[in-house]
This record gives C-alpha cells, sequence and structure tokens, in this order.
C-alpha cells in the first residue's frame, strides 16, 4: 500500500495531475435539486459508448472484413457462448447508447441547456447525436446477414434520391458497381475507424466546453439569459452555492452507469444477441429486408408518406432535421430557459414522441408489406372441400390475393380485411375492382380465366362476418 | 452553328462569368457592388427599381425551379387552371419588370441627367440586354402561349443536359428563333455578370435581413467574468513583451506554419481521399445464362450470374440475381431483381404472373411495368442477347433510381 503511494507520488510530481486535472474533477457545479437526476443521461451515453469501444475491438479481433467471410466469421463468434455475451453486450450497448443520447438531447433541449454561453456544446452535441445514428445504421449492415446486405443496397437506394449526384453517390455508397467485395470493407472502415474517430473529436471538444462553460443550472421561469450578464451571474452562482462535481454530484453519474452496464450486460445474457439472418447471397430473392428497431420508425415513415411526397422526404427529411439541430441555439441562444416559458418546445418534443412511438409500433406490424409467407386457407376457414367455393378459396390463395387480404386471421394486411366481403359487396362490385385494380392494388385483367374468376367470386361472397341468424329458441315457461 | 450557340457559347458564357467573376472578387473586391446612383436622384429610382427587382426576382425563381425540380413542376401543371394561374401572374411580373426597365432606363436618358453622367457604356449594354430579355420573354408568353408547360420539354431537358455535363441542344433547336434568341441572350446576360455591376446580386447584404435593427457599441467592455475552472490552467505566465521587429517575425512564422501544415495535409489527404473516392470503373461482360432451350417460353425463372471481375473475397456477394422471361423463340428480357423503390428484391409469383416487393408491397406486372404501390419506375432490365444458342446476360451496374 505504502509502495502504491509512493508510485503515486512521483507519478503525480512529473505528471502534475493532481494540480491540472484535480480541480476539474472537482470543480464546482450548480446544486440542481429537484431535477438532479435528469443530469445523469450524457454522462450515461459516454458509458454505452465506451461499452461499444472495448466490446467493438474485441469483436474486430476475430470478425473478418470480407464480403464472402464476414457472414462465417460471425457464426464462427456466435458458436462460443462469449462470443455470443460480447456480441450481445455490444447489440444491447447500441440501443441503450441510442436511447440515452436520446433522453440527454430532450433533456437540454426542454432545460434551454444549449444557450448562452452553451451554443457550441449543443452544436458538438449534435454532431455527436448524428455520429451515433451512422454508427448504428453501420453496425446494423456489418452483421452482414442477409438482411444486412440488403441494407447496403437500401441504403445506396436512398442516396440515389440526391439531386444530380445520386447515382455517383448511390455507387460510391457501394463502392462499385454491384453490393459486392468491395461494398463490407467500405462499411467496416466507417464503423470502425472513421465515425469513432470523429466520437473521439467530437467528445473531446463536448467534455471540454462542459468543463469551460460549466454545467447549465436548472432553469427557473422568469429568469431568462442574458449573454453580457451570464457568465459573471453563473460564477457567482457557483460560489453562493456550488458543490463540488466530484463527489457530490457525479455518485448519481456513476450511479447511474453502473445500472445502463448492468442492464446491459443482463440483456446480453438473457435475451443474447440478435440471430444470424441467412446468408448475404443476392441470389436468395426471398428475404424481407427491415431495419433494427432504432430505424424502425424511419423504415414506416417511409411507407406511410404519400408517394408523390418521398422523393423529397429522404433527402431533405435529414437535410432538415440537421438544419433544426443548427437552428436551434442559433435562433434561440438567449432569453428564457425554463421550458414552462417556452411552451413550443414541449409541443415539438411531445409532438416528436408521440409520433416516432407511433411510427415505430406501426413499422413493427408493417401493414404495408405483404404476407408473402401466407399458408392457403384451411378447410375450416373456406367451408367446403369441393365445388366453386373451394375452387376460389385455391384461385385467391394462387393469384396473391392473400399476401395482401386477410379473410378470417389468414393472409396479410395490406388491402382490405375480406373476411366479410360478402355483407358489403356485389359479385358485380367486387368484380370491377378485381378488374381495374387501385392505387395499391394490381389490375387482374387479363390474369384470370372465367371460370377462375367466377369461383373467386362464388368465394369472396360466401364471406359473412357475421353468421346467418339461427331461428330464436322460444323459452316455453316450465 | 446551333451546337455553338446552344451548346458552345453557354459554357463558354459560364466560365468566363465565374473564372472572371472570381478574378474581379479577389483582385477588385470593393467593384462588387451596384454603384449606387440613388443619392443623385430618388423618385425615378423607386419607380424603375422596386418593380424590376421584385418581377425580376419571382420570375426567375419562377425559372429556375421547373429546371431543378421538373417531375414537380409538371404535377403542378398537370392543371388546366394552375397553368393558366401560373401563366397570367408571369405575364402581369414581366410587365412590371418591363415598365421597372423601362424606368431605369428613361432616368438615365436625358441629357442634363445627373444618372447619365455616371453611366458607363457598359450599363447601357446591360441594360439593352435586360430590356430585350424581358420583352422577349413577355412576347413569348404572349405569342407562343403556355410556356409554362412546354419549357419542361424543351429547355429544361437541355440546361438540365449542359448541368449534368453531357450536352444535348436536340430538345431546343427545333423551336422558332424568336424563342432560342431568348434563350441566348439569357446566357448573353450571364455572359455579362463579372463586367457589369450585375455583380452586386452576390452582394446583396441579406444579413440586412436578421441582424438586429440597432447595434449598440458599448464604451468600455463589460467586466469580464471569472471562468468557473479552466482559468487556473490557462492562467499562463504573464505574456513578453513584444518590440515590433519581434511582432512581423512570429506573424511570419505564424503564416509560415499555417502554410506548411497545409501542404503536409494535402500531401497525405489528397491521395487518400483520391482512393476512397476512386472507384474502379468495372468493365460490362457479357455472362453466359445457359441454353436457350432450356427456358420455356411465357415462363419467369431466377437466373444468376457472376459480377463482371469478381473479387477473390467476394464469397456469395460476387453473384447478382436477375428474373429471365422467354417471350418468344428469340425475344428474352431479364429484369433486375431490385425494387425500382428502395432496391429490396422483388419475388415473382407465377400463379399469379406478378412480381411483388416485399419490403413496402410494390407489385410489377410480367412486363415489368409498375401495377400497384410505390415504386416510381419500371423494373430495371439488362441487356440480354441470344448467342450460339445460348442466353448471354451484360453486367451492368445495380440499378439506382435517381430524382
Amino acid at each position: 500500500m505504502r509502495a502504491l503511494k509512493q508510485i503515486w507520488r512521483w507519478f503525480d510530481e512529473i505528471t502534475g495531475f493532481s494540480k491540472s486535472l484535480g480541480p476539474v474533477l472537482t470543480h464546482p457545479v450548480p446544486r440542481a435539486r429537484k431535477s438532479r437526476w435528469f443530469y445523469v443521461f450524457g454522462s450515461a451515453t459516454l458509458t454505452a459508448f465506451l461499452i461499444q469501444v472495448v466490446t467493438g475491438i474485441a469483436l474486430s479481433s476475430a470478425y473478418v472484413t470480407g464480403s464472402g467471410q464476414a457472414y462465417d466469421s460471425l457464426r464462427f463468434i456466435n458458436s462460443f457462448p462469449i462470443g455470443r455475451i460480447v456480441r450481445g453486450i455490444h447489440y444491447f450497448g447500441a440501443s441503450a447508447m441510442i436511447i440515452l443520447i436520446g433522453l440527454h438531447t430532450i433533456r437540454v433541449y426542454l432545460m434551454g441547456a444549449y444557450k448562452y454561453p452553451r451554443q457550441m456544446n449543443w452544436f458538438t452535441g449534435a454532431g455527436l447525436l448524428l455520429f451515433t445514428l451512422l454508427m448504428a445504421f453501420t453496425g446494423q449492415l456489418l452483421r452482414w446477414d442477409q438482411i444486412g446486405f440488403w441494407t447496403a443496397v437500401v441504403a445506396a437506394e436512398q442516396a440515389g434520391r440526391a439531386p444530380l449526384i445520386g447515382n455517383w453517390l448511390g455507387h460510391f455508397i457501394l463502392a462499385g458497381n454491384t453490393a459486392g467485395g468491395a461494398t463490407l470493407s467500405r462499411f467496416f472502415a466507417a464503423h470502425v475507424f472513421f465515425i469513432p474517430a470523429m466520437i473521439f473529436l467530437f467528445l473531446a471538444v463536448h467534455l471540454y466546453l462542459v468543463v469551460f462553460n460549466g454545467i447549465s443550472e436548472p432553469p427557473k421561469a422568469g429568469r431568462p439569459v442574458d449573454p453580457r450578464t451570464y457568465r459573471g451571474w453563473y460564477h457567482a452562482l457557483l460560489e453562493r452555492e456550488g458543490i463540488p462535481f466530484w463527489p457530490q454530484a457525479a455518485w448519481r453519474d456513476l450511479l447511474f452507469g453502473t445500472i445502463v452496464v448492468l442492464s446491459v450486460f443482463l440483456l446480453a445474457l438473457v435475451v443474447g444477441p440478435p440471430e444470424l439472418g441467412k446468408p448475404p447471397d443476392p441470389t436468395i430473392v426471398s428475404a424481407s429486408p427491415r431495419p433494427d428497431w432504432y430505424f424502425m420508425w424511419y423504415f414506416a415513415l417511409l411507407s406511410l408518406i404519400p408517394k408523390w411526397s418521398e422523393r423529397w422526404v429522404i433527402i431533405l427529411g435529414p437535410l432538415l432535421f440537421g438544419l433544426f439541430l443548427i437552428l436551434v441555439p442559433i435562433l434561440g441562444g438567449r432569453g428564457e430557459r425554463s421550458p414552462l416559458r417556452r411552451p413550443w418546445s414541449i409541443v415539438i418534443i411531445a409532438s416528436v414522441i408521440v409520433m416516432v412511438a407511433h411510427y415505430w409500433a406501426v413499422g413493427i406490424r408493417a401493414p404495408w408489406s405483404p404476407r408473402l409467407d401466407a399458408p392457403p386457407l384451411p378447410v375450416a376457414v373456406v367451408g367446403v372441400t369441393i365445388g366453386p367455393i373451394a375452387d376460389g378459396a385455391r384461385v385467391f390463395y394462387d393469384k396473391g390475393c392473400e399476401y395482401c387480404h386477410t379473410v378470417s386471421g389468414y393472409g396479410g394486411i395490406r388491402g382490405p380485411d375480406l373476411s366479410g366481403a360478402g355483407d358489403r359487396m356485389s359479385p358485380a362490385q367486387m368484380a370491377t375492382r378485381i378488374f381495374s385494380g387501385a392505387e395499391n392494388m394490381p389490375s387482374y385483367r387479363g390474369e384470370l380465366t372465367a371460370g377462375e374468376l367466377n369461383s373467386l367470386l362464388a368465394f369472396l361472397a360466401s364471406r359473412h362476418r357475421v353468421q346467418p341468424p339461427k331461428p330464436p329458441v322460444l323459452h316455453t315457461p316450465e | 452553328m446551333q451546337d455553338f450557340f446552344f451548346i458552345a457559347f453557354p459554357y463558354i458564357a459560364l466560365t468566363l462569368a465565374v473564372c472572371v467573376g472570381l478574378y474581379r472578387y479577389f483582385s477588385h473586391r470593393f467593384t462588387y457592388s451596384s454603384l449606387s446612383s440613388q443619392l443623385l436622384e430618388k423618385r425615378q429610382l423607386f419607380w424603375g427599381s422596386v418593380p424590376w427587382h421584385y418581377g425580376i426576382t419571382l420570375i426567375l425563381i419562377a425559372h429556375l425551379l421547373p429546371w431543378i425540380f421538373p417531375g414537380a413542376a409538371r404535377t403542378v401543371l398537370g392543371n388546366q387552371t394552375r397553368l393558366a394561374v401560373l401563366e397570367l401572374t408571369g405575364i402581369a411580373l414581366g410587365l412590371y419588370c418591363v415598365f421597372g426597365i423601362a424606368a431605369l432606363i428613361t432616368r438615365r436618358l436625358p441629357n442634363d441627367s445627373r444618372a447619365r453622367a455616371v453611366t458607363s457604356p457598359m450599363d447601357w449594354i446591360l441594360l439593352l440586354v435586360l430590356a430585350y430579355q424581358v420583352l422577349s420573354g413577355v412576347g413569348i408568353a404572349l405569342f407562343e402561349r403556355w410556356g409554362a408547360a412546354w419549357y419542361l420539354s424543351t429547355a429544361v431537358p437541355w440546361l438540365r443536359s449542359l448541368a449534368s455535363l453531357r450536352p444535348d441542344a436536340a430538345t431546343v433547336t427545333g423551336l422558332p428563333v424568336f424563342i432560342q434568341s431568348h434563350f441566348i441572350s439569357g446566357f448573353v446576360v450571364i455572359l455579362l455578370f463579372p463586367f457589369t455591376r450585375l455583380v452586386h446580386v452576390f452582394a446583396i447584404p441579406l444579413e440586412y435581413l436578421w441582424r438586429p435593427y440597432q447595434v449598440v457599441i458599448w464604451n468600455r467592455d463589460p467586466q469580464l467574468p471569472q471562468l468557473p475552472v479552466l482559468h487556473q490552467i490557462a492562467a499562463s505566465p504573464r505574456p513578453i513583451p513584444l518590440n515590433p521587429s519581434e511582432v512581423q517575425r512570429r506573424q511570419l512564422l505564424t503564416r509560415l506554419g499555417v502554410l506548411v501544415g497545409g501542404i503536409s495535409a494535402a500531401i497525405v489527404g489528397i491521395p487518400s481521399l483520391a482512393f476512397l473516392l476512386g472507384l474502379r470503373k468495372v468493365p460490362e461482360v457479357w455472362r453466359s445464362l445457359g441454353a436457350a432451350d432450356s427456358f420455356q417460353i411465357g415462363q419467369t425463372v431466377e437466373v444468376s450470374f457472376l459480377d463482371s471481375t469478381p473479387l477473390p473475397w467476394s464469397g456469395v456477394t460476387a453473384k447478382t440475381a436477375a428474373w429471365l422471361r422467354r417471350e418468344g423463340p428469340e425475344q428474352f428480357v431479364a429484369f433486375s431483381i431490385n425494387c425500382t423503390h428502395l432496391g429490396c428484391p422483388v419475388r415473382w409469383l407465377p400463379n399469379a404472373n406478378l412480381f411483388m416487393c416485399p419490403c413496402h408491397g410494390g407489385v410489377f406486372y410480367k412486363d415489368g411495368t409498375v401495377a400497384s404501390g410505390p415504386p416510381p419506375k419500371p423494373l430495371a432490365t439488362y441487356p440480354v442477347r441470344l448467342r450460339d444458342g445460348m442466353v448471354e446476360i451484360l453486367t451492368t451496374p445495380l440499378p439506382i433510381t435517381t430524382v
């Protein structure tokens, strides 16, 4: 013990750490009082990032960056229990990082902590948010199973909508003519070197600014920020009632960070890493690409906006989000910080939360995706085994109707539920719709023989939601 | 001759405008202004300047938007009422401009006009070209009607082809000379840009729009606040007093440092960036898909083939799949499996004769045309040929739907 202390003294004497960094650790911060637990999300995001760095380095020591071998190397990692655990920690650490950086952003925005003099804190934070999302996207891709492969194609297609340079940008992302040998290396370099380097850079500036400008005090309605007096006032506040960051404020960060680490570890242990899909073989066409949960809402958004607006949203949507992040501290760099005096900030955050939650829930159901794996209707649903109705049920399956239309709980939900088609449409109306098609339904003109059409109409006409009423049972007095 | 006017001349005009403009900016920066003559007489300038600037700005935007967003413009103009309203607005704005430029010219005309005294020959040329431009524009609007609509299929493709460096004047060479003269004089205006007062367009003090209307200047510095923590670190030893020659020396050293550092960064950075951007130009080759007889007429089947230059580590991703349809004894079509919406792989439903996309439910007919759902375009096709009884496919790049 004595020896350790001596080594430390020697080390400190030649580095000056306790003189230079000691004050940074114990610098005074404002008392946060009731909102003190809201201040833990930033450090928790950093904790999650460190989890990612450690597990990411471990994973990269076995991952093979080759379009042909990456999938097999992941199967190799997965074949060890410890490999599964590390992959699981990396996956849930990513999820935690996304959630925490989202909470941190919301907290800073609602409390107006981006106002003078902390605008640059916000800009670097916005950069970190962007890089975190890019990490999530490229990380999903590095799984390089079937979905990872198609994610690269979908990314290139989305970039293709950029005006003028779209085609070039799309093929730049693919690193060639097709998604192939060079594609994965490109994403690996981005995920493992480029974006983390940017995160470290922005993080350094972000943390420096947190210390330089001091942690924002909790806002109070009626106490606006005035750039001319703020620094002096803030300094006086610290002198009056500041508490040292370490340990009087930091223990909450420590506790919450530990909870984050434990939760991530437990989830990795209990739930495990995301399963690998089919191999990234472009010739297996029975693929249904889906994003990981963090982009599920965006997947839904692109599916539900009107068709004409899509080309705008794909490019302008992310740009406008970036513009919003840049404009927030420029347009609102002074004045009231309290959300009580900034009702629009509450409206914006509430709208974003409602929108993301809603689109997320819809995205999981994905009602716009046809159910290409729907089984043929069972006899119990069709009701008969021979005759036109049974033939019609077969046509209903063969022609792909069932992929989009539900009958008694079987089939897709893209089109209207046809369980009660016989109740609401005449055969003539049905035939018109089948032949003319619609915005989201192909026309079947020329694809059905007269016999097929007749049996299909017979089948649909036999679909009733309410069973024909039975004759009433009369109660006879005993 | 047409090639000169519609391909060579626009590029010459643009190049000169950019090069001379930059030269003028860096060598004679203070001439980037409109040399205001407002102080010399005010009334007439108001009646000329205001109609001219408001009118021409809106008209320029109206010219520019369909050029950037032709699809949206086509949608907007697809309706007769909207087209008529737009044309009428355009004519009104055009006449507004004509009125403005007429006032701007007449105020310089009288011999005793003080504005005339400061008018250079270049100003007269510019005024005349601009006057011709708006007059011909109004003339087109009146006598070659519905220009807003035909603009989309004549000048827009031509201008876009110029912008994408694949010039093609085919859509404008057949137009009446009167309309063509409007195009040419438009590029004359661009050509005149750096030689005239037009450069003031780039020197508009836009920040006036959002800067505070009043700037309060304090006589003394507001009290500098103490920094919370880092002031202890930042508190450096007292600065060494400097003599003037030392100041110069330090400035020189700083500049040299920036220069040398910049050169070093460029030496390392440029090759790295070039490496990153250097897409290999991949040749397109014909790959055999098998004997023609192995495909039945009227059937669509999945085929796969190897990329033109597969990398040794590509593994399964070196392959590409396509849907091959034999339409007749000699007719084959190969559809890309990538949905034109966002690239997901479409599946062929043989019983329904449809392609269906699992991502967002896009559906295509057997000939690749869109049946329903979000896809904006029919399925892309690969070139296919029949050679010695074998079906061959050309390994073209993955189709990417662009705006």
